[in-house]
């Protein structure tokens, strides 16, 4: 929507703490789906909305931007739960909470993420992707433009 | 026109004009002396540990280990706490020491860098009210490793907008990963212009300006910071930030695909920009610690696989203007961001890699 992009805008010009915050994906892996927590810059993503002016809602844009597949290639089912705004470090973030159900031959465990939801137009900006198990969080992997897909997979010790 | 003069103990021989700056001879930055080696550096660094007290000699020394070797960042100490040395805890004698120490490692450049870039961080503390550590007091001297020995040992000096970190007898002869950033660009002291990366910056805006007719030299995309820069801080439980040291060791960019235009299809005037835009930063460090990197980029061979790439206006003057250099060794790159402390303003950050011998190719996740 226009006006979100203008929000959005807005708080890419106020963001304070430093210029360039990164994207994390957070992930817990439970029996029958992992759940998701993707925090996404608002300064960074107001950069790669105007590069892409759909004109949608966030959500639709994120799923446009953002799958996850089996290692062979069979999609997941990729839900928003819900979508917030939090502080980090002194920059104001979108926070995604995501539903990533795999298909029914599939567990919940190694998976292909696809994402350029920041990416695609912010060539210097990372996601990182973490396991959270309470307190403590394993980095799992990172995108970086060009790349797109990573391989996500829980350490033996995530069980 | 503007002049950069140098002010207080920043060694005159780098105050480079603009116009000489875009092509900064090697006269402008050799040291007077010989090229000091790790020989040099750890003799300099034993002068100094008598004169430090037992806290600050553990402060000073201390294991090389991946995540010691990565502990470095762009951001404040309030944000990235740092180890190490205090050095605006340094007494006269231990500071001179610990000059010493600098002059050894670095070039006359590398040494007037590390002193103008501190005396910006203190023109930003009187806008530091959170406070989140800007100050030239907040700069670092660590060895990791043990400086006397023939395994390998890395000097790192560093706070805020500079991290030299230089590994000595390790694989490769290590001089990266070398992070400059200057905020403000310019600034005054005693009626004196001060601009900490004038050289830099206007080497890489030579070259975005003589290529940027060339629409492979154009980049895709927004740059807010630089590419391959600063490492991550672990917070138990938390997000991670920084950037991709996570995944050490890197990935650049392959193929012929948004990297720029290759230097082998530039003229010989273009060709000596780069030339100019790479010594910038490679003369940095002492001689001896870069000396032989810096020929190995400017080898003919070398040169002519190397990409240059630009985005936003190459005269710098706009926040996400980007410059890069991309070769099979050096990655360098220099992107224009907004200031922190004076959001009308705009502030430099710059990185040199090596992709082969960053760390001195000790490090390997």
């Amino acid at each position: 929507m226009r006006a979100l992009a203008i929000f959005l805008g807005m708080l890419a010009g106020t963001a304070f703490a430093h210029s360039a915050p990164n994207s994390t994906l957070r992930l817990e892996f439970r029996a029958d789906a992992v759940h998701a927590e993707y925090w996404v810059p608002v300064s960074e993503l107001a950069y790669a909305r105007a590069a892409d002016p759909a004109g949608e809602e966030f959500s639709a844009y994120l799923l446009r931007h953002f799958a996850v597949e089996t290692p062979g290639g069979k999609a997941w089912r990729v839900t928003v739960d819900r979508i917030h705004e939090a502080e980090y470090l002194e920059h104001a973030f979108m926070v995604v909470e995501l539903r990533l159900v795999p298909p029914a031959d599939a567990a919940p465990r190694e998976f292909v993420l696809v994402d350029d939801t920041v990416t695609h137009e912010v060539h210097n900006h990372m996601v990182f992707v973490v396991a959270r198990h309470g307190n403590r969080a394993d980095m799992l992997g990172a995108l970086q433009y060009p790349a797109k897909r990573l391989v996500v997979a829980p350490r033996q010790t995530a069980r | 026109m503007r002049t950069t003069i140098a002010v207080l103990i920043v060694v005159a021989a780098c105050a480079v004009t603009p116009a000489q700056s875009a092509q900064p001879s090697a006269a402008l930055c050799q040291s007077p002396q010989a090229p000091a080696g790790a020989h040099e550096v750890a003799a300099e660094l034993d002068k100094l540990r008598p004169l430090l007290t037992d806290k600050q000699r553990a402060d000073l020394d201390r294991p090389l280990s991946a995540a010691s070797a990565i502990r470095w960042s762009n951001l404040p100490i309030g944000i990235v706490p740092r180890s190490g040395l205090r050095l605006g805890d340094l007494d006269d004698r231990q500071a001179a020491a610990a000059r010493a120490v600098f002059s050894a490692a670095l070039s006359p450049c590398g040494l007037a860098m590390l002193d103008q870039v501190r005396l910006a961080d203190d023109s930003l503390v009187p806008f530091d009210k959170r406070p989140i550590g800007w100050g030239g007091g907040n700069y670092y001297l660590s060895v990791l490793g043990d400086s006397s020995s023939k395994a390998p040992w890395m000097l790192q000096i560093g706070g805020h907008h500079l991290a030299y970190n230089f590994t000595f007898k390790g694989r490769e002869a290590g001089a990266t990963p070398l992070f400059v950033g200057t905020e403000p660009i310019r600034f005054e002291i005693r009626g004196q212009q001060v601009e900490p990366m004038d050289a830099q910056s206007h080497a890489m805006s030579r070259l975005a300006a003589a290529i940027a007719s060339q629409p492979k030299a154009r980049l895709s995309g927004t740059f807010t910071d630089v590419v391959k820069g600063v490492v991550v801080t672990d917070v138990p439980g938390g997000m991670p930030t920084g950037g991709t040291d996570t995944g050490f060791p890197q990935s650049y960019p392959a193929g012929d695909i948004d990297r720029g235009i290759k230097v082998s299809a530039l003229s010989p005037e273009q060709r000596e920009l780069v030339r100019a835009a790479i010594a910038s930063f490679a003369q940095l460090p002492d001689s001896a610690i870069s000396g032989a990197l810096l020929a190995d980029y400017l080898s003919p061979a070398a040169l002519d696989q190397t990409y240059v790439g630009f985005a936003g206006s190459p005269n710098l003057t706009t926040q996400g203007s980007y410059v890069r250099v991309d070769g099979p060794r050096a990655w360098i790159e220099l992107v224009v961001q907004r200031a922190i402390a004076q959001p009308d303003q705009l502030h430099y950050h710059a990185l040199w890699r090596d992709k082969q011998s960053d760390y001195g190719g000790e490090v390997r996740r």
